[in-house]
């Protein structure tokens, strides 16, 4: 048969892929604490199917293949089967079945139609994380060759290629791009701002999401804005300087290694902390793992809006009241919000610099996923799935809001949301970071203001937002 | 007929609980023992146990239960009260085993144990009901789920008729003696099905959480198994 899939793969070896595949699957359980979890899963799971009601992708798609509960018994059932006493014996007494080829092109498929938002884990008494499950399948897939070709290709290039980043952007292009950046706050806002490349000794090292140096120039003159207005110690690591983590999603290999990356940087940049940028899944991956794979002395890892709260709570960083005058919505991330980590800090500076904000309902720790998440949104080829299908709920929700600024303060919920809002007739919304709205709240001090154009935050404002209009659309295209 | 129900009620009784017993405490030795392993091998052991009380306790209270589907979950909630209360504090249960029976122990009122018993098969109803009718629930449900709802609806059934002979369309012995046998099946049957979780929910929480806090060397050692050390990405 031939191994298909509604993403591109690169050619995959069927040769003898059932045993490969159980070889993976049991190496990985032999040296990891998988068993512990799909033991549970397996003892526990009353297959009662509540988390039907959670599940963005099934409350659009109705497809029984995307019950959260239905995907994690794909590999239960293997798991079962050849990992288990009563497995063997049933096999021994000819009632087991055989894995096959076609069973793990159905696993393959079904494992990337799931967003790993891991909102059914929410609504499951058990406390069954489906999310995990589908991490560890994913995993056993990869090992043997399996990954959609956008995030092997990504990850190829982030740990073995030239330039060491998702985007393929080489050094002088990023240097290129933070000298532009500074020279158009200059021009746009009047505002001096740095990007400090390569400063040994700063407290944070910055890691964006690094396909915001493509995209989202509002984002980054936002954040090199807030460092400079409040003196803060930080600097950009020319060897390594991508946030983007696509293990979290297909291996914890990669997972490990990446992470590993950023630890480095920070080491040869004699650094104490790692500042991650507009991302939610670069945020998680660093936040929550760097610990497990560099130990208790890995350095402290800080989303950018936790430190641009932080300014503002104790004043080193000043916001003009009430400037963005337009209804204003926020998404949150599911890597920030799902463990209640980042919820509440964006909201209060958005209800102090908007006259009209809005929330989504839900939101916060029971958010729905904008559709993109789990490493689906960089496969260009599912669009029509991830917007139309796993972007429903999430359309619906900004449509009720009214709003006409949608803060996502993530790359990947950004591309995919600009996508969501194409694909549902919500053309009037505009999708913007959270630190383009600072920017255009933000009291610059003295020393930042240059003397050709002081321009006010309140009256900078409606132009501002459509120009940020214009990145919302350029993300689509 | 009385000489089964004896057999049933007495050594059948015996064997069952003791299967039970020790093999709800296997399972969760077992679900403990991969707990302390993960833990200790995890890179990162700093778990956050606040969260994993919070989500464990998070479960007991009713409000949360029922913000989704609230029939079958209401229907659920009644069916697990009635088989946690009814074994437990039923006058007539509590009998069998008097001489573990400490002197506090409460008793259900009869007329309370039958409401519980009514609303209990009413909940096992809607919850067999709901997994054949609800489109989504039959997509997932094997035959071991309609199985086990079966034994119940019956266990518990058979149960109220044989204490109301008055009730019951058949020979309220033979009512009985169904009762003492399936009851000994679903005593048997505890740690070998789903219904382990009986034991295992407290913990189930703190195991999915820590499933996310991998050991350190699990990449390099998976590698090397594989023969991928060197192996390009």
């Amino acid at each position: 048969m031939t191994f298909e899939c509604s993403y591109y793969l690169e050619p995959v070896d069927t040769t003898d892929l059932p045993r490969r595949f159980l070889d993976a699957f049991a190496a990985i359980l032999q040296h990891s604490s998988y068993p512990m979890i799909l033991e549970a899963a397996s003892r526990v799971t009353s297959r009662c199917g509540r988390c039907t009601s959670t599940c963005p992708v099934f409350q659009a798609s109705g497809d029984p293949r995307d019950i959260p509960c239905h995907r994690s018994e794909l590999l239960l059932r293997i798991y079962r089967r050849y990992f288990t006493f009563s497995g063997t014996l049933k096999a021994r007494l000819g009632v087991g079945h055989e894995l096959d080829e076609a069973a793990i092109n159905t696993l393959a498929e079904e494992v990337y139609r799931c967003t790993a938002c891991r909102r059914c884990k929410l609504e499951c008494p058990m406390g069954i994380d489906h999310g995990l499950i589908t991490h560890l399948a994913r995993w056993v897939l990869a090992e043997v060759g399996i990954v959609p070709k956008a995030l092997v290709v990504a990850t190829r290039e982030q740990l073995e290629g030239k330039t060491h980043n998702t985007s393929a952007i080489p050094e002088a292009a990023m240097r290129d791009t933070c000298e532009f950046l500074e020279e158009d706050c200059a021009d746009e806002h009047g505002l001096a701002i740095t990007f400090p490349i390569d400063q040994q000794g700063a407290e944070y090292v910055f890691f964006p999401a690094v396909s915001d140096y493509l995209l989202e120039p509002d984002t980054l003159t936002g954040n090199a804005a807030v460092m400079t207005a409040t003196g803060g110690s930080w600097t950009i690591g020319s060897r390594y300087f991508d946030g983007i983590n696509y293990g979290l999603f297909y291996s914890d290999r990669m997972l490990d290694r990446i992470v590993s990356m950023e630890a480095e940087e920070v080491r040869r940049l004699g650094a104490k902390k790692i500042l991650i940028g507009e991302c939610g899944h670069a945020s998680r991956s660093a936040k929550f793992f760097i610990r497990t794979f560099n130990g208790p002395d890995a350095p402290q890892v800080v989303n950018f809006m936790e430190y641009t709260y932080q300014a503002w709570r104790d004043g080193k960083l000043e916001l003009k009241a009430d400037v963005i005058t337009e209804r204003v919505t926020y998404h949150d991330p599911c890597n920030i919000a799902r463990t209640g980590w980042i919820i509440e800090q964006p909201r209060e500076v958005l209800r102090h610099i908007c006259t009209d904000f809005v929330d989504m309902t839900p939101k916060g720790r029971e958010n729905y996923c904008c559709g993109g998440g789990g490493g689906t949104v960089s496969i260009d080829e599912i669009r029509p799935f991830r917007t139309k299908v796993g972007g429903a709920a999430k359309a619906e929700q900004i449509r009720r809001t009214g709003a006409t600024l949608l803060v996502a303060p993530c790359a990947n919920c950004k591309k995919q949301l600009a996508e969501v809002c194409e694909d549902h007739g919500l053309d009037h919304v505009k999708v913007v970071g959270f630190h383009d709205l600072v920017l255009l709240a933000m009291v610059a001090p003295e020393f930042m203001r240059l003397d050709s154009a002081e321009a006010e935050p309140a009256e900078a404002s409606t132009e501002a937002v459509e120009e940020c209009a214009v990145t919302s659309s350029a993300r689509t295209s | 007929m009385d000489a089964w129900i004896d057999l049933a009620r007495g050594p059948l009784l015996r064997i069952s609980l003791t299967i039970m017993v020790l093999g709800l405490a296997y399972r969760l030795a077992v679900g403990l023992g991969h707990a302390i392993t993960s833990w200790r091998r995890a890179g990162d052991p700093n778990v956050p146990v606040r969260d994993v009380v919070r989500a464990t306790l998070g479960w007991m209270v009713p409000r949360r239960l029922l913000r989704s589907r609230p029939l079958y979950s209401l229907a659920s909630l009644v069916f697990h009260l009635g088989v946690i209360l009814l074994p437990l504090f039923l006058a007539g249960h509590l009998e069998l085993v008097s001489r573990w029976v400490p002197g506090f122990w409460p008793v259900l009122p009869a007329a309370v144990a039958d409401w519980i018993t009514i609303v209990a098969l009413a909940g096992l109803a809607v919850v067999l009901g709901g997994r054949l009718v609800v489109r989504q629930a039959r997509s997932l449900t094997r035959v071991s789920d309609i199985a086990i709802l079966i034994l119940l609806l019956v266990l518990v059934g058979s149960g109220l008729l044989a204490a109301h002979p008055a009730w019951a369309p058949a020979n309220a012995r033979l009512l009985l003696l169904l009762h003492a046998l399936a009851g000994n099946l679903v005593l048997v049957l505890m740690p070998l099905s789903k219904i382990a979780h009986c034991v295992l929910y407290p913990i189930t929480q703190l195991l999915f959480q820590l499933g996310w806090h991998f050991p350190a060397e699990t990449g390099r050692h998976v590698a090397i198994a594989l023969g991928k050390e060197e192996e390009p990405v």
